[in-house]
């Protein structure tokens, strides 16, 4: 489906990105020229955007949105078709210097887009590129500054900054060279939540005080529903486009092209499918429930009859509480224990830090563990002392009883038995095959070659990686795929305990299930214990039995993981929150519906409503 | 152990250092280099001493942050000491063992030549310490300007620096980040003889090579869609011009270096 929307404004003087048909094709080549492959990345796609707009993006990854993207910044220009960025021609050299200032760009990766090593340089860094007077530089760079309020930092190096303050960095060296459009691509893919807002309310501000369109490119939907219009885009073609009410209702492809809905479209959706009459086009959280208490009032549901009703008494009832198990019933088990380990860093100098505070936890053989923590809370400390990276300052670790600081421990064989990854593992792929790094942990444990092959074939065949993959070498992947590989790499080695910090980070919405699914069943079918590091308290509340808050260094919370999200309040006060369901349900429960306090999957939440309209 | 390395770290402290033109100070470590090679002499070097820790103490860099730099490159410095100490030769031996002659003038000779090493070391890192990198890079830049005349790519080249000093503390990061990464696979880089050690480095220097390039892309994308083009018809945010406090310091500078002269001439007549 080709989509061209059409405006009211027909003169060019509306428009700010033209695209009319254009066409791009990646082509890779070997060593000597030849032609090895062509991937078509952008098919005949039409989109005009008006000045003002705030327009997202959306497709999976290798989509073609990127490429878009360049294309507005003059990086690259169509093969067929044209573009126009505010009526220049990208393909005209002489304005592509114009054409950069008009639509700046920001990338993905915080870290390498910043030129300078302090931010007020780096700001300047586009200035002093096209040859602005001295005086006038330091006018816009501190207007700059200001819009994007990192005005107190601008003598800090870049290297000190958050992700978020980096990006809102970046965001201000387009804005020092008063653009009319910024392109960000991809923008907070990198980041924490808290980074995520930073950057999002920055750059809904931008567009709304001072009118910079915005094109936003992203895979996040809770970032699109505050667009005014939605282009989806799937191997190179247009196939969606419109606002985002019109956009969020074809669930069902949406979900075609590896994308999914904002939660509260989904709920509105299964509601729907159950035949309850809610509007369609719900995307926002009190537009949904509006919706169900409208449709309570006009069903007649008597809200005081249901809160009497305990039909629902499972749901309603409290949880057990988790009990770390006693040590008697841990003799001849396998286990992982922390018992009352403390660390710092920098002991004894300015930098001292202490990054974990007297923890006492417990892991067992098939369990699926949640940790959360905002950036800095100790998390990644934590989970480094779970295979001997760190050594705790004070307190024992102890793997299966034995004392893994001591003399006689084989740290080899915990590395083994502990299987670790940490952010964005593909970055540590190396071998010419895949086969060959799936295969290293296995080698490096010294094992005879016919159980290395059996276990690395095994390996990748439970990560859900082609047969006919061995032999290729692991760069010439997709990024999921990578990520998959490494995963391998780990499994290979056996483990009964698999730490995964962020195994989701960066993945579009398919990618992240898949690979979410796979370590559930993994988790489940081979009794591994897996010990999940995220941000995402969706992902959290979907897979994990048990969750372990971190605020500071120390153990907040090691309960179930509904007790653990009832405390909802006091989770925000951490700088994490609770999943949206229970919101969801929080809120209803305040318009008269009866209290779920330990609601924290979607299914659950269906069925209880479900519940209320069957009567 | 990584992390420790201080070498061409920017440390602001705002002192009157910090103020001074790049220039000024590329002009002052110059000198002061050269004038550690101007005598081997106790008062020469007891100048030199005061001289450094006197603008140590004006800029207000911690000393025990500077030493931390010198760790790094320990075993450089004794390696050439120790080479030194042996391969010197002297007339009053003191100890001799095959081909290895320790003489007296060997170990005088390693004690100057370490001396002097630290100090070329501490000396140029404290103008990094004091100047930021762009800094440092504007003042090459317009100090060499003259070559460009014969075609030499000035602003090249100071870019290129100033980059590498941007990317030296990302690339630490991640370089820890791997290491660690491959620990957690069994990867052993403790044992083994030289050969195996090197081979156990292609797991860490693949993947940081990989991580590099792409950042170099990325960074390429980033400046090219901002607009460079190169040191042609760029102007500067803080243009170099040289303020009274600067002319004060080339004199003081000047004037340091004539009397560690003064001091050779005094001792050889």
């Amino acid at each position: 489906m080709i989509c061209t929307v059409l405006f009211f404004f027909w003169k060019d003087g509306g428009i700010m990105i033209k695209a009319e048909d254009i066409t791009f094709n990646y082509i890779r080549r070997d060593t000597e020229q030849n032609v090895v492959e062509i991937k078509l990345a952008l098919d005949k796609v039409n989109i005009h955007i008006k000045k003002g707009e705030f327009v997202a993006i959306l497709g999976h990854n290798g989509s073609g949105k990127s490429t878009f993207a360049k294309h507005v910044n003059a990086i690259f220009s169509p093969e067929e078709g044209s573009m126009y960025v505010d009526g220049m021609d990208t393909s005209d050299l002489s304005k592509l210097y114009d054409i950069r200032q008009k639509a700046g760009m920001v990338f993905q990766n915080p870290d390498n887009q910043i030129i300078a090593t302090v931010v007020e340089e780096d700001v300047a860094f586009g200035l002093e590129n096209i040859g602005v007077p001295t005086k006038s530089i330091r006018q816009r760079v501190e207007s700059a500054l200001k819009s994007v309020s990192m005005w107190k930092h601008r003598k800090s190096s870049p290297n000190k900054l958050s992700g978020g303050q980096k990006q809102r960095v970046a965001i201000a060296g387009i804005m020092a060279m008063e653009p009319d459009c910024i392109v960000l691509d991809e923008p907070t893919a990198m980041l924490d939540p808290k980074g995520r807002k930073e950057v999002m309310d920055t750059v809904k501000r931008l567009n709304r005080e001072k009118n910079i369109t915005i094109l936003l490119i992203t895979h996040n939907m809770d970032e699109a529903v505050d667009a005014d219009r939605i282009v989806v885009m799937d191997h190179g073609q247009v196939k969606l486009c419109g606002n985002p009410k019109e956009v969020f209702c074809h669930v069902d492809e949406l979900k075609e092209y590896g994308l999914e809905v904002p939660f509260a479209t989904r709920i509105g959706y299964s509601l729907r499918k159950a035949g309850l009459p809610l509007p369609l086009g719900i995307i926002k959280e009190n537009e949904l429930i509006y919706s169900i208490c409208d449709m309570a009032d006009e069903m007649r549901v008597d809200k005081r009859a249901l809160r009497r009703k305990e039909n629902d008494i499972e749901y309603m009832a409290e949880p057990k509480a988790y009990k770390p198990p006693a040590p008697k019933e841990l003799v001849g088990k396998s286990s992982l224990i922390l018992d009352h380990v403390s660390y710092i860093y920098n002991s004894g100098n300015v930098y001292e830090k202490t990054a974990l505070k007297d923890v006492n936890l417990t892991f067992t053989k098939g369990e699926f563990v949640g940790v959360v923590g905002h950036t800095g809370s100790g998390k990644s400390t934590l989970i480094q002392h779970l295979n001997g990276l760190l050594k705790p300052t004070e307190g024992t670790v102890y793997y299966c009883g034995e004392d893994i600081a001591s003399k006689e421990f084989s740290l080899r064989t915990l590395r083994s038995k502990v299987g670790m990854s940490f952010q964005y593992p593909e970055h540590q792929l190396f071998e010419n095959t895949i086969y060959d790094d799936v295969a290293f942990g296995p080698r490096q444990l010294g094992w005879d070659e016919l159980k290395i092959e059996k276990n690395t074939f095994e390996a990748i065949r439970l990560v859900g990686l082609q047969d006919n993959c061995y032999d290729l070498s692991p760069f010439q992947l997709s990024g999921g795929q990578k990520r998959r590989v490494a995963l391998a790499g780990v499994l290979a080695m056996e483990p009964d305990y698999l730490v995964l910090d962020e195994p989701a980070a960066g993945l579009d919405p398919r990618g992240r299930d898949e690979i979410l699914n796979r370590i559930y069943s993994i988790c489940k079918e081979k009794g591994i214990a897996v010990i999940l590091v995220s941000h995402s308290m969706e992902d959290v509340a979907r897979y994990a039995d048990r969750i372990i808050v971190i605020d500071d260094g120390e153990i907040v919370y090691n309960d179930t993981a509904a007790r653990v999200f009832v405390n909802a309040d006091a989770l925000e006060k951490m700088g994490l929150s609770a999943p949206k369901v229970t919101y969801m349900m929080r809120s209803l429960s305040e318009y008269g519906f009866p209290e779920y306090p330990y609601i924290i999957k979607e299914e659950e939440a269906v069925s209880i409503i479900k519940g209320w309209f069957a009567g | 152990m990584i992390r420790d390395i201080t070498i061409g770290q920017y440390y602001p402290s705002g002192s009157v250092i910090h103020l001074l033109d790049a220039r000024v100070k590329l002009f002052a470590t110059m000198i002061f280099i050269i004038s550690l090679f101007i005598e081997k002499s106790v008062i020469n070097y007891l100048l030199a001493t005061l001289f450094l820790f006197g603008m140590i103490k004006v800029s207000k860099v911690p000393v025990r942050y500077i030493l931390r730099g010198l760790k790094a490159v320990f075993f450089l410095l004794l390696f050439s000491c120790v080479m030194n100490m042996f391969f010197t030769r002297g007339e009053t031996i003191l100890w001799q063992w095959g081909v290895l002659v320790l003489s007296r003038e060997g170990m005088i000779n390693a004690a100057y030549t370490g001396v002097r090493l630290v100090y070329l070391i501490i000396g140029s890192s404290l103008m990094t310490f004091t100047t930021t990198p762009n800094e440092l890079t504007d003042g090459i830049e317009k100090a060499f300007r003259p070559l460009n005349k014969i075609r030499v790519p000035v602003h090249e080249f100071a870019m290129m620096m100033s980059i590498a000093l941007r990317f030296i503390p990302i690339l630490m990061e991640e370089l820890d980040k791997i290491m660690k990464a491959q620990s957690a696979r069994c990867a052993n880089f403790e044992e083994g003889n030289i050969m195996e050690r090197a081979k156990n480095m292609i797991p860490i220097m693949i993947p940081l090579f990989v991580s590099a390039i792409q950042r170099a892309n990325d960074l390429a994308l980033a400046m090219e869609s901002r607009c460079y083009q190169g040191g042609e018809g760029r102007t500067k945010m803080y243009p170099l011009v040289y303020k009274s406090r600067d002319w004060w310091a080339y004199a003081f500078i000047l004037l340091y270096f004539l009397v560690m002269v003064g001091i050779k001439i005094l001792i050889r007549s």
